[in-house]
């Protein structure tokens, strides 16, 4: 797949440079070309002096040491032993010329999420690079930690180094950035000097201009099967915060977001993987905070789970065996190759053999089996989390068309996605989420993608 | 977890049977003893006579109890290392229980046998149980165990269960009725010593059969199979993972359990603290080469079998020192081990 495509990009000693863009634009896998951790097919990246990056996803060894990560293969000698001492100082003097306080001996599997920020900052820093890429470096910090995250990058850029900013994040751009450029579907589509823009633009930009025509689709009014009053969770990546929301039977409800806003606690909560706060009543009864997925399972709420090949499928299983999981207590064990033969049917899973293992498959085909076993124990409630990720467009499009099939019969469909398009073309209403929060809601026909695609990007 | 360890194809146990033989062969060359010496003089002795074919199955079945109890947590997801100790806490409820018994048989075999394995489960269900509530990791719990269940034996035995009679650290004998019945006397003119010795097998390999129909067909097989499998997905998909491990781990002990209970009523016909020749860790390699499907194990088991009766002849006739058994039981493990090693890093 090709993920970038003719893409020229120069960063200037002294600038803070945002490169912005929808998830799968190419930004992340630019921002490792020119690290060097991916190898581009043509062309060349030069670069004066040493590159460093700050991944989205920390690479940090918890087990350790704060000292013992930021100088992991460079630490400080003393013959045959490491100068412990020698290299807390280091630590210590490091954080304090850069203005990012933390203690060198803490263990980071300890540290809030910001703090841990700071290590993979200062681990980049101790090589003392000439250009700096960001990936997302606000994505898991707090409001009043990205004011004071952005200070220290500014005087890191105005002390001489290029730096390279990868978000969503339109009003970081605006405030902090010199330099913008937009990035849609692997190309540049613009560059901006930043004084020169402004963030509705640049949102337009991102999403590709017009909002696209919705079909349109009967929809009755029901009551509610799902309401959801006041809802905070915490999943293990993600904090959702007094969410208020309804789903009717008969309608998808979109959940528009950047990842790590809350999508993940709002999922696992409904799934029962994680207890949450406030009230939910799902068809006509209250949700218990504390039920296991096997109870929110019985009473017929589904969860297609976010990583399939994780949360989802036994990849060392059959197909057939796929099939089954979630419905073993209710499909006796000598029914399960007819179901499988159903869902390889009815979802075109190639090869068509309920024998093959599941790890062999293809990820279209490994997310059509997830869905389809979903949707064959007819769910009251089908919450699809990127059901879609990362599977070619036949299938996606062969997945949206089955979970507009489940809604036609009355189910009701909380899809959550980080690709607008999907939103607009299945959602009969769409929320939007920032921050752990919900900041908008759009029925379809007063959808505005510029301004959705703004509140996602926490301008508010 | 349990994937890991399974052998997928016919040319990767090759592989294995081959590194076994080439190494054992080397470490035989070594102690200057012809392999080819060795090897039949293993063989010999571990089939030469029907005593001895007795004696390999006597072994197998002693490997076969707690190596199917290893496989079912292994199944699970969890690591048993405690076999041995759920071995030996087993045998000696079913040699205390057995030795105060005055039953008939058709009473007092069953006792002895439930007790084995009421005992080897409980040992087995504490891991299992500090495993769903706290999270504890069970590789060291069932290791610590081992030591907690033979120390807890010899001083029950030796102290506070004393039974009259007796001397040493043990129980005292069971009565003629507590001794499992010997098989083949039951059908023909008894051969006195692979006659009873069957026995032990026989209901071994008839637990094979049963467990692996409750692995592979029946939900709770299923659900087990699934939480070790892949975890994240089975508690997704409404599996307790902690109960599961409990209920795992209980039954693992059980079997292990039950293996103790047969060591006793099948041979020894008292508990003592010696009664394992450390089958329940031997039963780790066992499990394994028996891809942790309960049918190969009994394969697996009669081959370990083998190498126990038979490394006796071998030291004896060949002068191969009995070390090369343990040497060639520790290169089972590595080179499945390994071989799983070098699959990951050719696909990472």
């Amino acid at each position: 797949m090709q993920a970038l495509d003719g893409v020229d990009l120069e960063l200037v000693r002294g600038e803070i440079h945002a490169l912005v863009g929808e998830n799968g634009a190419g930004k992340s896998t630019l921002a490792a070309i020119a690290y060097g951790a991916v190898r581009a097919d043509t062309g060349d990246v030069e670069a004066d002096g040493v590159v460093g990056l700050v991944h989205q996803h920390f690479k940090l060894i918890e087990r350790l040491r704060v000292w013992e990560n930021v100088l992991l293969n460079r630490e400080p000698r003393r013959g045959w032993t490491i100068d412990v001492a020698a290299a807390r100082d280091r630590v210590r003097a490091l954080a304090a010329r850069y203005g990012l306080a933390v203690d060198p001996d803490a263990v980071v599997e300890t540290l809030p999420v910001g703090v841990k920020q700071r290590v993979e900052l200062l681990r980049e820093l101790d090589r003392a690079p000439s250009v700096l890429l960001l990936d997302e470096p606000t994505a898991a910090l707090a409001p009043s930690e990205i004011a004071s995250f952005f200070t220290t990058i500014g005087e890191l850029a105005r002390a001489g180094t290029a730096v390279l900013v990868v978000t969503h994040k339109l009003a970081e751009v605006v405030a902090y950035s010199q330099r913008v450029t937009v990035m849609r579907g692997g190309r540049i589509v613009a560059r901006h000097a930043t004084a020169e823009t402004n963030a509705p633009d640049i949102a337009r930009e991102m999403v590709g201009g017009d909002v696209p025509a919705l079909a349109r689709r009967a929809r009755t009014e029901p009551a509610p099967l799902l309401e959801v009053r006041g809802l905070s969770a915490r999943s293990r990546v993600s904090a959702l915060d007094d969410a208020t929301f309804d789903v009717r039977a008969g309608e998808i409800v979109g959940i528009a977001g950047v990842e790590g806003n809350g999508q993940s606690a709002l999922a696992d909560a409904l799934a029962g993987v994680v207890p949450f706060d406030g009230e939910v009543r799902f068809d006509g009864a209250p949700l218990a905070p504390n039920d296991t997925p096997g109870q929110r399972i019985a009473r017929g709420i589904r969860v297609i789970p976010q990583d399939r090949r994780h949360e989802a499928l036994v990849l060392d299983w059959t197909v057939r065996d796929n099939v089954a999981l979630g419905r073993q207590r209710s499909l006796p064990p000598r029914a399960y190759a007819e179901a499988a033969r159903e869902v390889i049917a009815r979802f075109d899973v190639r090869p068509p053999n309920p024998d093959t293992i599941a790890g062999a498959l293809s990820g279209g085909n490994q997310q059509k089996i997830v869905v389809g076993r979903t949707l064959a124990s007819a769910p009251k409630l089908v919450v699809a989390y990127q059901p879609t990720r990362g599977i070619d467009v036949g299938a996606a499009a062969l997945v949206q068309s089955r979970l507009i099939e489940a809604r036609n019969a009355g189910a009701g469909v909380l899809l959550i996605s980080f690709e607008l398009d999907e939103i607009f073309a299945c959602a009969d209403r769409v929320l939007v989420i920032a921050g752990g929060r919900f900041v908008g809601a759009f029925d379809r026909a007063s959808v505005d993608r510029g301004r959705i695609g703004a509140l996602m990007a926490g301008d508010a | 977890m349990s994937a890991a360890l399974r052998v997928r194809t016919l040319r990767e146990l090759l592989v294995v049977i081959v590194v076994v033989f080439g190494v054992g062969s080397i470490a035989m060359l070594l102690a200057h003893v012809s392999p080819v010496d060795g090897f039949a003089q293993l063989v010999d002795g571990a089939f030469g006579t029907p005593e001895e074919v007795g004696e390999t199955l006597v072994q197998a079945a002693f490997l076969l109890f707690p190596a199917l109890g290893i496989a079912v947590a292994f199944r699970a997801g969890l690591f048993n290392i405690g076999a041995e100790g759920q071995l030996v806490l087993g045998g000696f409820a079913a040699g205390w229980i057995g030795a105060q018994l005055p039953l008939p048989a058709y009473v007092a075999v069953p006792m002895v046998l439930l007790a084995g394995a009421v005992a080897g489960g409980i040992w087995g269900a504490i891991p299992g149980f500090l495993k769903a509530r706290f999270g504890a990791n069970e590789v060291i719990a069932t290791l610590m165990l081992n030591y907690v269940a033979t120390l807890l034996c010899t001083y029950l035995v030796t102290g506070p269960l004393q039974q009259g009679g007796a001397t040493a650290a043990e129980t005292g004998a069971l009565p003629k009725a507590a001794h499992l019945p010997d098989l083949i006397g039951l059908l023909a003119d008894p051969q006195p010593t692979l006659a009873y010795l069957l026995t032990p097998f026989a209901l071994a390999v008839i637990l094979a059969f049963v467990l692996r129909r409750v692995l592979l067909h029946t939900v709770f097989g299923y659900e087990l199979r699934a939480a070790g499998d892949a975890p994240e997905a089975a508690k997704r998909a409404g599996i307790d993972l902690g109960r599961t491990a409990l209920v795992a781990m209980a039954i693992s002990g059980a079997i292990a359990g039950l293996g103790g209970a047969t060591i006793v009523a099948g041979e020894l016909h008292r508990f003592n603290t010696g009664l394992s020749a450390g089958y329940g860790f031997i039963a780790i390699a066992v499990a394994i080469v028996g891809n942790l499907d309960p049918l190969w194990i009994v394969v697996a088991s009669i081959a370990f079998g083998m190498l126990q009766s038979g490394g006796i002849a071998m030291q004896a006739e060949a002068h191969v020192p009995k070390e090369v058994i343990a040497l060639v039981t520790g290169l089972v493990i590595i080179a499945l081990a390994g071989r799983r090693a070098v699959a990951n890093r050719r696909t990472t």
